[in-house]
């Protein structure tokens, strides 16, 4: 073997030596298979998903291995020998009519199978099938940058989706700014948030436990910082968790609740958890937090003047009044955000 | 008979810079196109490692968010706006009049308009950064409502439309002039069945870019209206944000084979000539190449599979989108052919081809199963399809554009570069693209969305972010090898005749160099390897 040759070979081992790493890794954590598949078993439509992906990455990877093992093949034994003068011509073949035949035909046919498998699996996937007559129906709105989800009676909880094992639910996905997209992988796949439309994503979480998801689409500059949480409970459970949400418009815990989420999620993300400013400016004893009507237009309109530094996206549009007056409520009794008395105005 | 004679009086067209500046030779003209290229890779690439360094552990602190969304959005545009598609462009205008035995093209001073049409829309988006606010953070996709001025006040998103502007101008002008060139300037002989396969490839990403760059360059149009003017085109209450997804997707799928067929063609032209072989099915691979463009423009909304489509349309561009992958697979298992019984010189050009197929089949592969609809919920703004796109337009098209460059370097310059250096960039850069690449697909499986700046997992997560990282550092090291070489041979290379590999194609019918009017005769041609035909020639009569 020529030297050249040689290290051909050495180099083609390290290659594949150090492409083996991250599967090596991969095995060392059976857990969740180490991205060798999507998570998503939380769900029977997840679960469909998932049959799909490994049935279409056997065929992939067979013929990945064919192609691959084919080249490597021809790489070494057709290498220019020592002997073998530079211009000397291999056989001057330019072409066989039946064997382009053979490899249009072969791929065409598995690729009509795989079709032929996913439009029969569909309905899996979707959820469509089966009895929903209990289904649960919860709106979720993308924010820039949280999630809110909307039970059927009204009552708001924000990032964190609690759901009952084992009954079906329907996400109903709508936006009031920008695209988002919801993705908790351990459940099933993700769909988009858009304004001005409703998606809907449906499935039936079949186990209990806290399941992590985020926003998948870029949203603006806390894409990244967008979880949610979805915890799925006993039927028993979740009766407890959505009654404990109830009340939320008029004054008591309930309410006070509301609000902390709401700071939190709509406020403190950029301004920090005691108002004193993070990426967005300091609003800690600001009288605006505290001015229905100054707040109302803040929330829903944002802050895009060109005059002002800096950019707030309309954190609350689409807030019921009771929420705003929950954001007014925890603020006014929290010592370190609440205005000094008597300062209620404007900016 | 008296001879006039006047002495050689250089105009100041002919200086050294200005010869450049105002040159409409074709040649010229591809070399500016090519340089200015790599400079926009160069820096894209610099954006990319830093984005790598900033994802290498969880909870990273090297860019700010804000940075972080302006880095992705500018990487991705000048990858594709002022690398891949104006390199390919600069191949063709090098190539393709010397390939078709043509003096120039159709049209040299709109050549010449295009490139500075090009270098132009490249600054201006490179110089956004300086902008009020910064650069564009949209993303390269530029989604609406997010690009609108109500979530984007900013002047860069202004900027990355004029931009955009520029070089789609840059591109249209010159995909009409390829088209032109080709369809009118070949040589006599050289019929339909005998231009080369890069000029095939370069027919398809013209006619490509003449039928989808109007939607990019309207859709572009109507959001700068909407940005500046108040009008309504976007809206959300008229369906704005899908609207968006469609116009932006009915070009950018199609936009992806316009960056990948005429890398493509390289491969075509350089397996033959390293394989001492004739490519295997000529007719095949320039149908297929046909076949791929065709295809390309029907499967668009495979990118908007989770924005809630009816499920007839989810299949259809399921099945549409499988349709791409048969001329694809053609065109693989041709190459195979091709190298089967050839002796094989395992020069840099042919390593960077065996490279692409490598990697371009496990691209293709991937999007395979992002074309499966159910799987795409998965994966789709997942790491998955970074990893995906990667393998397409890096292991494909830019190790293409790599065996290219090696391959005609000697052409251009009339010099040879340095061999050894060649190949560690070839290893370098081929162990750090799969390092860096391949733990991409188990980080969108995992569920590490696209686009985020920071993540807070450990674990196994955190080391294939880490190991990702290091990869994109090789590469980066193997492109410091590369410009080495390319700066070294460039000034001091060996230097070398017409033809230094034995190739097939009238280019090496021209002087190395070639000279400005390319050919001191009209060559004339009676198959698809006219300077083998003439190699023939000249063995019988010398023997």
């Amino acid at each position: 073997m020529g030297r050249r040759t040689v290290v051909v070979i050495v180099a083609a081992l390290a290659a594949l030596g150090l492409a083996a790493v991250p599967i090596l890794l991969a095995l060392a954590a059976p857990a969740d298979l180490g991205g060798l598949a999507p998570a998503g078993d939380g769900s029977p439509s997840g679960e469909a998903i998932n049959e799909l992906y490994w049935f279409v990455f056997g065929i992939c990877a067979v013929v990945f291995v064919l192609v691959e093992a084919t080249l490597v093949l021809f790489v070494l034994r057709f290498r220019r020998r020592p002997e073998t003068a530079a211009e000397t011509e291999g056989p001057q073949i330019h072409g066989n009519t039946r064997l382009e035949i053979i490899w249009t035909i072969i791929p065409a046919v598995i690729l009509v199978v795989i079709a032929v498998v996913v439009l029969v699996r569909s309905p899996a996937v979707e959820a469509t099938g089966g009895d929903r007559s209990d289904e649960l129906v919860v709106r979720v709105e993308g924010h820039q940058f949280y999630w809110r989800y909307v039970y059927p009676d009204g009552e708001i909880a924000l990032d964190t989706l609690v759901l009952p094992v084992g009954r079906p639910v329907r996400l109903e996905l709508t936006s009031y700014d920008v695209n988002h997209s919801w993705w908790v992988p351990d459940l099933t796949g993700k769909r988009d948030a858009i304004a001005g439309q409703v998606n809907e994503l449906r499935l039936t979480p079949r186990r209990e436990g806290s399941f992590e998801g985020g926003c998948a689409e870029l949203c603006g500059i806390l894409h990244a910082v967008m979880p949610t949480t979805v915890e799925v409970v006993s039927e028993a459970e979740f009766g407890d968790r959505l009654e404990a949400l109830g009340g939320q418009d008029q004054s008591g815990d309930s309410q006070l609740a509301l609000g902390e989420a709401t700071w939190e999620t709509s406020c403190a993300k950029c301004h920090g958890p005691e108002g004193a400013g993070d990426i967005g400016p300091p609003i800690a004893r600001l009288g605006t937090l505290v001015n229905e009507e100054a707040l109302r237009e803040l929330v829903t309109e944002g802050l895009n003047n060109p005059d002002v530094e800096g950019y707030m996206p309309p954190v609350g549009r689409g807030w019921p009044d009771f929420q705003l007056q929950a954001l007014i409520e925890y603020v006014r009794s929290n010592e370190a955000l609440a205005p000094p008395e008597g300062g209620g105005g404007g900016r | 008979m008296a001879v006039r004679t006047e002495p050689a009086v250089p105009t100041w067209r002919e200086g050294r810079v200005t010869g450049w500046l105002t040159t409409v030779d074709h040649k010229r003209i591809g070399i500016l196109y090519i340089v200015s290229a790599f400079f926009f890779f160069f820096a894209a690439g610099l954006m990319a490692v830093l984005m790598r360094a900033q994802l290498s552990q969880a909870g990273n602190e090297i860019v700010t968010e804000d940075s972080y969304n302006q880095l992705i959005t500018i990487h991705g545009t000048a990858m594709i706006f002022l690398f891949v598609v104006p390199i390919l462009a600069g191949f063709g205008n090098y190539l393709v009049p010397l390939m078709i035995g043509a003096r120039d093209m159709a049209f040299p001073r709109l050549n010449a308009a295009s490139y500075w049409l090009f270098l132009l829309g490249g600054l201006v988006i490179l110089s956004s950064f300086l902008a009020d606010g910064g650069a564009a953070n949209s993303g390269w996709t530029a989604y609406t409502p997010l690009s609108t001025d109500e979530f984007s006040p900013g002047t860069g998103q202004d900027l990355w439309i004029l931009g955009l502007h520029l070089t789609s101008l840059s591109s249209l002008a010159g995909a009409i002039n390829f088209i032109v060139t080709i369809h009118n300037m070949r040589t006599p002989g050289m019929t339909w069945m005998r231009i080369p396969l890069f000029v095939w490839a370069i027919e398809a990403f013209s006619v490509l870019l003449v039928l989808v760059l109007p939607t990019i360059s309207a859709a572009v149009t109507l959001l700068l209206l909407d940005r500046q003017v108040g009008t309504d085109f976007f809206a959300v209450e008229n369906g704005g944000p899908v609207l968006w997804q469609h116009m932006f997707w009915f070009f950018g799928h199609p936009e992806v084979y316009i960056m990948v067929l005429p890398a493509m063609g390289m491969l075509s032209e350089v397996i033959p000539v390293f394989s001492r072989k004739p490519i295997f099915g000529y007719k095949a691979i320039a149908f297929s190449t046909i076949g791929i463009a065709f295809a390309s423009m029907l499967v668009w909304a495979h990118h908007m599979f989770t924005i809630g489509l009816p499920d007839y349309l989810q299949a259809w561009f399921m099945i549409t989108s499988f349709s791409v992958a048969v001329p694809t697979a053609i065109k693989i298992f041709n190459w195979l052919a091709t190298l089967w019984r050839g002796h094989l010189w395992f020069r840099a050009p042919l390593l960077f081809c065996l490279g692409f197929i490598a990697l371009f089949t496990m691209g293709g592969l991937s999007g395979i199963m992002l074309a499966t609809y159910p799987v795409d919920y998965q994966a789709h703004d997942s790491y998955y399809v970074v990893a995906h796109f990667h393998y397409v337009l890096f292991g494909g098209t830019v190790f293409g554009i790599f065996a290219g460059t090696y391959y005609w370097f000697p052409k251009m310059t009339g010099r040879m570069y340095d061999e050894r250096l060649a190949l560690t960039h070839f290893w370098l850069m081929f162990i750090g693209f799969n390092a860096a690449f391949l733990p991409q697909h188990m980080l969108g499986l995992m569920g590490m969305q696209r686009r985020i700046y920071t993540y807070d997992r450990g674990g196994l997560f955190e080391w294939y972010n880490l190991v990702s990282s290091l990869g994109s550092f090789l590469m980066a090291l193997a492109i410091l090898v590369f410009v080495w070489n390319m700066a070294k041979s460039w000034r001091s290379g060996t230097r070398v005749g017409n033809d230094p590999w034995g190739a097939d194609t009238l280019e090496w019918y021209a002087t190395s160099p070639p000279a400005p009017h390319n050919f001191d005769r009209v060559p004339y041609v009676s198959s698809s390897r006219p300077v083998r035909d003439l190699r023939q020639r000249l063995r019988e009569n010398g023997s």
